[in-house]
């Protein structure tokens, strides 16, 4: 169980996908100009993640080490499949804002890099933690990114069609937060901010 | 005469104003992966044209002559176009290790890398089933339409790419505030570079 923890933490600190191993990158500054599609964003890939690194370390022993990257990205592609249906039934809005990042998490290399990396070698429990972590801390940062994004780039913050907080009326929203170079930038300070934070963890652990 | 000033259009729309790095985000891990070394953004950004143009006129004949008429092309898509992605590239790295290994040797290590490769998935299915990417027109492209556009978003993909190497390489020895040493500072970089291809937006209407 301390195992499953550290494997866990992982992902959320020291091995986070985005900011220290800097995959999945695309669909992250894409998405993320508006809180509910990052939101939903987030949980699409802890599902395509968590269930093909099951899936992954369960056959990992039949998996031939030749043709294991097209097993892997069928596998992936399946399950993707699955969430695009999904949404597109019963979430449209959603959809509508997510568009073409839903099909292209197949490409994630967030999902293809840990089922190589971690499920190809690793047993079915100890997939599980992998998957939920990094899966979990993609979100977090995605959200994280979105929340700044929207607030100061719109003045405010919408979920699900009610207004979270707005900023005053006074406030003028600098539009270019909202388009590209923004979300480059911006995404640049944060991993700043987040090296300093797991130095200082390193530092402390040490 | 009409068809050659649209195909030049198609091609320059597809290469600087909706420039698939970056204005859509798509491909960015390559982007910031491999750009800090001059020689192996020649080498990406040649491999990526080469793939791209055979992934784009496969996945054309699929989706046209057998997804389309066999009515399954909504939900088999995506691991239709990743499998014929993945298989193309494992059958050019083999065919180039027997006939030309100097060819193999210039581009062998970036071919498995190109699986993963949002930007070739994107361009494929983008020619193969129109809509899907909202990149340009919607359009309904013929074949010869479909590899001019292909070439448009390599070049365009390969030009960004090697800007970056370029300034990249002059970033490697600016002096630079401590925390954001590296990777934040490529992705401010990246901003402002894409602060540049903003101006571009909206050309010829595109």
């Amino acid at each position: 169980m301390r195992e499953w923890i550290r494997v866990f933490k992982d992902g959320l600190s020291i091995e986070n996908p985005l900011t220290v191993l800097m995959i999945g990158l695309c669909a992250t500054l894409a998405v993320s100009t508006q809180l509910q599609g990052s939101f939903f964003m987030g949980i699409a890939v802890i599902f395509v993640l968590v269930m093909s690194n099951v899936l992954i370390s369960m056959f990992r022993k039949f998996i031939p080490d030749e043709v294991r990257i097209p097993i892997f990205i069928v596998i992936i592609a399946a399950f993707v499949t699955i969430v695009d249906l999904f949404m597109k039934a019963f979430f449209p809005p959603i959809y509508a804002i997510l568009g073409i990042w839903i099909p292209l998490i197949v490409v994630n290399c967030i999902i293809l890099g840990r089922a190589e990396a971690f499920a190809y070698t690793n047993t079915v429990w100890l997939s599980i933690a992998d998957g939920f972590g990094m899966g979990l801390g993609y979100t977090i940062l995605i959200v994280v990114l979105a929340t700044f994004r929207e607030l100061f780039g719109t003045g405010k913050l919408m979920f699900l069609g009610a207004t979270l907080i707005s900023l005053p009326s006074g406030y003028k929203p600098p539009g270019i937060l909202m388009l590209f170079p923004g979300a480059f930038i911006l995404f640049g300070l944060l991993q700043a901010l987040s090296r300093k934070y797991n130095e200082h963890v390193t530092r402390k652990a040490r | 005469m009409h068809t050659i000033a649209n195909l030049g259009l198609l091609f320059i729309g597809a290469a600087l104003i909706n420039n698939i790095l970056l204005t859509r985000f798509i491909a960015l891990c390559s982007f910031i992966g491999i750009s800090n070394d001059w020689q192996t953004s020649v080498g990406m950004s040649l491999s990526v044209i080469f793939v791209m143009m055979m992934a784009s006129t496969a996945t054309w004949v699929v989706w046209n002559y057998l997804l389309l008429p066999l009515g399954v092309g909504e939900f088999l898509y995506i691991p239709a176009f990743i499998l014929i992605i993945a298989a193309l590239v494992q059958f050019v790295e083999m065919y180039l290790r027997k006939y030309s290994p100097m060819l193999y040797r210039a581009m062998g290590i970036y071919l498995p890398l190109i699986t993963t490769n949002c930007a070739v998935l994107a361009a494929a299915t983008e020619v193969a089933k129109p809509g899907f990417f909202k990149m340009a027109i919607e359009y309904n492209y013929t074949f010869g339409e479909g590899l001019v556009y292909t070439l448009g978003v390599a070049a365009g993909y390969g030009f960004a790419l090697l800007c970056f190497a370029a300034m990249r390489e002059r970033l490697d020895i600016a002096p630079v505030p401590e925390s954001l040493k590296g990777n934040p500072m490529s992705f401010i970089t990246a901003g402002l570079l894409s602060l540049a291809y903003v101006g571009l937006a909206g050309w010829f209407g595109l």
